[in-house]
């Protein structure tokens, strides 16, 4: 079943088109890799899938609907971003800010264990409790991650997911990934970093702007 | 659930207040220096310093509050969390009213220690206390509200600093000038009509900005 398709999709940026014609379906249950030059367009592509953006031509559905009639509330349930900013408030910790996003998208009374979350991406419990201001990119990296589970949204999209992470956190990363597509989530992460490809089902490539390979693992 | 979450983003900008501790101090500051240049610049030897009260106290407050406003969404500049802040249960409202909440709070919490001063330093006394505070709880409502929504819309723009106050002060002229003249006829003992008179236009104004900025506000945002 297809999640998330984008049909013809095209942006244009003072008149000159960043993305053309671009097609995709990405299956419930899937992690896709998107690949391509600095400037191909693929964070303003993740942008327009995630409905951050309109695209000048064609459209996206999620299911089968059109993300112009879903409810921007209803979308933020369902796909989660995670773009080259960290996506937290600073002077928080990362337990303020998991507790925060997560009260902000999901009804009153829905279950979060923000603690365990911040565990399963290699957070400290000491470093749980301080502002966020004070870590690493790495660590950003992690909270960020763990925002985005903490979202409970089953369309991840992952702008170099791997920025700033060591070798355990990419293996971390891996792993998360792993585990929510095995949830039936679909992820499709843009990334330059070769160690990420093994794990996609599906491989797409842009190039100017355009889809130029879509490949089947 | 607007509230709810209203409240939520509100703690937090609390919170981040309370922990980076740059927006309140430099508001009262900036405030207080303004007091001290008026002081410098319009007080002469032989003339009636209380004279200049309306004008200082309500110039100054949109000064101060110009301050507030253009650190208003620095938490969500900084960490990249706009967009998350306003794709809410509730839309985009939760962040407009909590925004514009936190921006009444310090410009309030700044008038309350910035009148006493003025008073003081311009040796002047308020006859009429009620009429002046009514003033300006509508006036500090109105520069929060609409505040909110120009510093909203123009968070993208490269010349914020410079284009808020351009973009801002014309529209809160209606409401600089009436606080102006309320506080000028409460220093006196006008006639209380004419007084609630400019009370009503500022309460008008408030009404038409409260009803017209969140639809204006979630107009913008949307993709």
């Amino acid at each position: 079943m297809t999640r998330l398709a984008a049909e013809a999709v095209g942006w244009a940026v003072e008149g000159r088109f960043v993305l053309v014609d671009v097609a995709l379906a990405l299956p419930a249950g899937s992690l896709n890799v998107l690949t391509g030059e600095n400037g191909a367009g693929k964070s303003t592509l993740l942008d327009i899938l995630a409905g951050a953006r309109k695209p000048a031509r064609g459209h996206v559905a999620l299911d089968g609907v059109p993300l112009a009639e879903i409810a921007p509330a209803h979308l933020a349930r369902r796909i989660a971003r995670l773009d080259h900013t960290p996506g937290l408030y600073l002077e928080l910790s990362a337990l303020e800010n998991l507790q925060l996003f997560h009260g902000l998208v999901q009804s009153p009374g829905a279950p979060l264990d923000a603690a365990a979350l911040l565990e399963r991406v290699g957070l400290a419990a000491r470093d749980q409790r301080r502002p966020v201001r004070g870590f690493s990119r790495g660590m950003l990296q992690r909270t960020a991650l763990a925002r985005v589970l903490a979202s409970g949204a089953d369309v991840w999209l992952l702008d170099e997911p791997s920025t700033g992470l060591d070798r355990a956190g990419c293996a971390l990363l891996a792993d998360v990934l792993a585990d929510v597509r095995a949830r039936g989530a679909t992820v499709l992460l843009a990334t330059h970093d070769p160690a990420l490809l093994p794990l996609a089902d599906a491989r797409l490539h842009l190039s100017h702007g355009r889809l130029v390979a879509a490949e089947v693992a | 659930m607007l509230l709810r979450l209203t409240w939520l983003l509100l703690q937090k900008d609390l919170r981040v207040a309370a922990r980076s501790r740059e927006v309140f101090g430099f508001m009262l500051l900036f405030a207080l220096l303004c007091v001290v240049v008026f002081a410098f610049g319009f007080l002469r030897e032989g003339e009636a310093a209380a004279a200049q009260v309306p004008g200082v106290l309500w110039v100054t407050l949109l000064f101060a509050g110009t301050v507030g406003l253009l650190r208003l969404f620095a938490a969500e500049e900084e960490g990249g969390t706009l967009h998350l802040a306003q794709r809410t249960l509730a839309g985009p409202h939760p962040l407009l009213l909590s925004k514009s909440l936190m921006q009444l709070i310090f410009s309030g919490v700044t008038t309350l220690l910035l009148l006493p001063v003025v008073l003081v330093f311009f040796d002047a006394a308020l006859v009429q206390p009620a009429p002046v505070l009514a003033a300006l709880a509508l006036g500090l409502v109105g520069q929060a509200v609409l505040g909110a929504l120009v510093a909203a819309l123009l968070v993208h723009v490269r010349l914020r600093e410079v284009l808020l106050p351009l973009v801002l002060y014309p529209l809160l002229a209606p409401l600089l000038i009436a606080g102006v003249r309320v506080t000028v006829l409460a220093q006196g003992n006008a006639p209380a009509e004419t007084v609630d008179s400019w009370l009503g236009l500022m309460a008008g104004y408030d009404l038409v900005v409260l009803a017209t900025a969140p639809w204006l506000h979630a107009r913008v945002v949307e993709p």
